[in-house]
């Protein structure tokens, strides 16, 4: 049974990496076309990505300013209803927390259409902040999940023991409280810089082919087959996900972050 | 940081604020009005421009009409003429949906149980894995997928390479194959066919599943299940007696949330689903991004994917809080 | 430093009354101790004499100053918690700098006093430690020295010991009574600890259900128990329910010579500790028949379970008669009449 166990989790891990790996095996292309396993191997297609094709470094920029625009917004917004929930509890701060995470919930292809509607009324539509705003939106019920963690694991004595040495509220909340759930906040900002980094269906919509993000440049090439260049992208991806979530393994408590149970090792 | 640094930023004690406006209140106004204005007026605008009219070579005018919804129930010729094409790729949405939500949620069910048995280090690199293979865009999986698959390099041509396609033949299960739609006269063909649409789809959501059952099953308490083996049950038992219905709810739950987000996935589909299988989210998007501009139809349509939604996950929520308040 | 005093002072959770109406001083410079099982309110109390809970009625007042609605950061009360409540971002140093810095000491000036009483605790070494680095009685020393950085008026504790173990406990209660001596500092301490309480308190004051049941010194609390709940918590007491007849109490058949203030009729309760009844050989005054059922040896002391007619009965026998009995023989047990106290008893 134990080996059966290990056994079956490899396999779901191969399962798991092999169109992954079939992905980046694919970028060593030499050739225009997608081959597997690779023909003439070569690293030219990472020179194209990143420095001289302007659709892909273009497209890059506009990933990267999107999606550290969006992970910067949704965690302001994300922070002060976190605290309301947390220290208030009222009827109002669960709205707004439902309110915020509606967006995340629903078929991402029907806050896509809404948003776009939206941005073809108040002009917002095919401007790249306005792909920050929907993106921080779609995305701020993880920020809020992970600030929430955060807010609750801290210990309500700590905040009785800086009352009982002359704090007020706000030293408190400086002291005690934001510097106790800054790896949380990191944590929820670093999920939504990642997905926003992935999303598709909704910069689809609001981008109105004004401009391109890498996601939407690869979906765009579907119909011309794929290059290799596209490969190099999905590495570029994959790695600053494994980073990213190596980083918040590392510097904070994943498995406490995906729910488990708070252990004292 | 240091304690100093904390404080300097620290304003002087603030004092009692004035009766009028509280910052507190400010705060609650201003968040509410981002939420009013970017989580809710979007659902609206969908739902009113629902029951606009489409003008033919200008776009649309508001209106308020139901031919929108009356074309996606019974045509828009009814009562002389009926068609069901709307609803039956509403009815090819949830068929793909369901079918890859349940066949993600068994096999990442024990996948997960095994995980919340390692040790802690052990089961945070393999979350880094597996939040790592979630996040990767829908875009890229199916790029995967469709090269692995593809019939000049991938899988059919290992069929080919290794012999396997000719023992297939041999042993005459070629022909189950082809009648399954998986086959040309000389090899293994694997798109486009559902095969390779539920593949994918499953695909997509087996990290979200394994994420989403990982807190249920962690929490389990493994004295349960070791009190059971004490009075002699044996590992099966054990999983039937005990795992299982301790985490029912969850699982119910789970396979709920994932059926919702692929109700609107649309990558894989557009790639791998035959044309006759198109779902609701492609039609969606031809109406309001492709080629036809019918932005009142599109948003009835997705109004209505909008209901199943929140219905499942109404049904989803009530399973979740059930299973909380045991 | 002037006294606290508390009158009236009461708590409601909702419709649950947490501390009945309660008056209470704690003189200058005394320990005075918390003492009662779990959910008697003794913590609820300690919150509201800190400021982190209001009181639902009642003033609080420190000398003449009344201090009721003073938030907790204005009292300042030094407190240490059950948990400790060590912030882990903040070296042992500056946790204990903590209420200096925010109170507006320059830096250096305040992490000097840190140090100096981190000397104090004999923490010299540890000022640039994190606090996951530190043992559970290191913790409860920085916990102690950061409750005294900001001089407190009043020092509370809230069950200061039962993060550690048995052995250092009893240390850091002895530890901890000759600091409060040393810098005759009113405090006070939760416990349910019984032997905490007389091991540090000048005054215990034993709580339940909310209400006060006595204050008293600890040698009075052992000895006088004001109630049969305090003889019942206060140590180990055996009881007897009965009858009170003119200068003694009937059980049943038998009669106990003890008198009491009672009216002959009322129902009473019957204590005597264990270590005060005795076995004896000869028949006389309140030498009741009981046999044997169990014995322990528990080293310092024997314990005798017996059957008597009043009911079970535990004797303590400490020292070495040299009668070894056992399980089933027959014996006298003598009640002292001045060991004997009477309670009056609520009748169900």
């Amino acid at each position: 049974m134990r080996i059966g166990g290990h056994i079956f989790m490899a396999l779901s891990a191969l399962v798991l990496a092999m169109p992954i790996v079939v992905v980046c095996a694919a970028a060593l292309n030499g050739g225009r076309s997608m081959f597997f396993p690779p023909r003439d191997a070569t690293l030219a297609r990472f020179g194209e990505f990143f420095v001289s094709e302007p659709v892909w470094t273009n497209a890059l920029t506009n990933s990267v300013i999107v999606a550290f625009g969006a992970a910067t917004l949704a965690v302001l917004i994300a922070w002060p209803v976190a605290y309301l929930l947390w220290s208030t509890g009222s009827k109002l701060s669960k709205a707004l927390a439902g309110l915020g995470s509606l967006p995340f919930a629903v078929p991402p292809i029907v806050i896509g259409v809404g948003l776009g509607f939206f941005w073809s009324f108040t002009g917002g539509l095919g401007h790249i902040w306005s792909g920050v705003i929907s993106h921080a939106i779609l995305l701020m019920a993880l920020p809020l999940v992970t600030i929430s963690t955060g807010l609750q694991s801290i210990d309500r004595a700590h905040l009785d023991a800086a009352a009982t040495m002359g704090a007020t509220e706000r030293i408190a909340f400086r002291t005690v409280v934001l510097p106790q759930t800054m790896p949380y906040t990191i944590s929820g900002f670093f999920f939504v810089l990642v997905l926003s980094f992935n999303e598709f269906i909704v910069i689809f919509f609001v981008s109105a082919s004004a401009y391109s993000t890498v996601t939407l440049q690869i979906f765009n090439s579907l119909r011309n087959g794929y290059t290799p260049t596209m490969a190099v992208a999905a590495i570029t991806f994959l790695t600053v996900s494994i980073l990213v979530f190596a980083a918040v393994a590392r510097w904070g408590d994943l498995p406490r972050l995906m729910g488990a149970e708070q252990s004292k090792k | 940081m240091t304690i100093a640094d904390d404080i300097k930023m620290a304003p002087a004690a603030p004092k009692t604020p004035a009766k009028g406006v509280t910052p507190k209140a400010a705060l609650y106004a201003v968040l509410s009005a981002v939420m009013a204005v970017f989580c809710i007026v979007p659902f609206i605008l969908v739902i009113v421009i629902s029951f606009g009219r489409k003008v033919d070579g200008a776009g649309w005018v508001w209106a308020f009409t139901f031919d929108n919804y009356q074309r996606f129930f019974v045509g828009i010729l009814w009562p002389d003429e009926v068609t069901f094409l709307y609803l039956q790729q509403l009815g090819y949405s949830f068929y793909f949906a369901i079918i890859a939500s349940v066949l993600a949620v068994l096999t990442a069910l024990p996948f997960t149980l095994l995980l919340t048995r390692l040790k802690r280090r052990t089961q945070a690199i393999w979350l880094v894995f597996i939040l790592a293979s979630l996040s990767m865009s829908e875009v890229f999986i199916v790029m995967g997928w469709d090269i692995l698959l593809s019939n000049n390099s991938g899988l059919p041509k290992l069929f080919q390479v290794t012999g396997l396609t000719q023992w297939l033949k041999d042993v005459g299960w070629f022909q189950i194959l082809r009648e399954m739609g998986l086959a040309n006269p000389r090899n293994v063909k694997f798109k486009p066919s559902e095969f390779a649409t539920i593949l994918t789809m499953s695909y997509l959501v087996w990290p979200y599943a394994v994420i989403l059952l990982y807190p249920a099953l962690s929490r389990l308490d493994p004295s349960l299940s070791e009190a059971a083996r004490t009075m002699g049950a044996g590992r099966w038992t054990i999983t039937r007696t005990v795992t299982l219905p301790s985490i029912r709810l969850p699982l119910m739950g789970t396979t709920l949330l994932l059926f919702v987000f692929l109700l609107g996935s649309y990558v894989s589909i557009s790639v791998f689903a035959t044309p006759d299988k198109q779902t609701t989210a492609v039609a969606i998007y031809s109406n309001i991004r492709g080629s036809n501009l019918d932005a009142p139809f599109g948003s009835a349509q997705a109004v209505i994917l909008l209901i199943s939604a929140s219905v499942c996950l109404y049904f989803g929520h009530l399973l979740n809080s059930k299973a909380e308040a045991r | 430093m002037p006294d606290l005093i508390l009158s009236g002072v009461s708590k409601s959770f909702g419709s649950t009354r947490a501390v009945e109406a309660t008056d209470l001083t704690f003189a200058q410079g005394q320990l005075t101790a918390l003492l009662g099982p779990s959910g008697c309110g003794k913590t609820t109390l300690l919150r509201m004499i800190a400021g982190l809970e209001d009181p639902t009625r009642g003033t609080i007042r420190l000398g003449d100053e009344d201090i009721t609605g003073l938030p907790a950061h204005k009292r300042k009360f030094g407190m240490v918690f059950q948990s400790f409540a060590l912030f882990p971002h903040y070296s042992v140093r500056e946790n204990v700098a903590y209420s200096l810095i925010i109170g507006g000491m320059a830096k250096p000036e305040a992490l000097d006093k840190a140090q100096t009483l981190l000397d104090t605790v004999q923490l010299s070494k540890f000022g640039d430690r994190r606090i996951g680095e530190l043992s559970g009685g290191q913790r409860q020393r920085v916990a102690i020295a950061r409750a005294l950085a900001q001089e407190p008026q009043v020092f509370l504790l809230d069950e200061p010991m039962s993060a550690l173990d048995a052995k250092l406990r009893e240390e850091m209660q002895v530890e901890l009574r000759l600091l409060q001596q040393r810098l005759g500092i009113t405090t006070i301490v939760v416990t349910h600890d019984q032997r905490e309480a007389m091991t540090m308190a000048d005054t215990i004051v034993v709580m339940s259900n909310g209400r006060v049941e006595q204050v008293a010194p600890p040698k009075e609390i052992y000895h006088k128990p004001a109630n049969a709940f305090v003889a019942d918590f206060i140590g180990k007491a055996n009881f007897f329910d009965g009858v009170y007849r003119k200068d003694g109490v009937e059980i049943g058949e038998q009669a106990v010579h003890v008198p009491a203030n009672f009216a002959a009729g009322s129902p009473v309760r019957l204590a005597i500790r264990p270590e005060s009844a005795c076995l004896v050989t000869e028949p006389g005054q309140n030498c009741i028949d009981a046999q044997i059922s169990f014995v322990r040896d528990l080293g310092p002391v024997r314990e005798y379970h017996l059957r008597t007619d009043i009911g079970p009965l535990i004797v303590e026998y400490a020292g070495t008669d040299g009668m070894e009995r056992v399980a089933g023989d027959k014996t006298l047990v003598h009640l002292p009449v001045e060991a004997l106290r009477v309670y009056p008893r609520a009748v169900a």
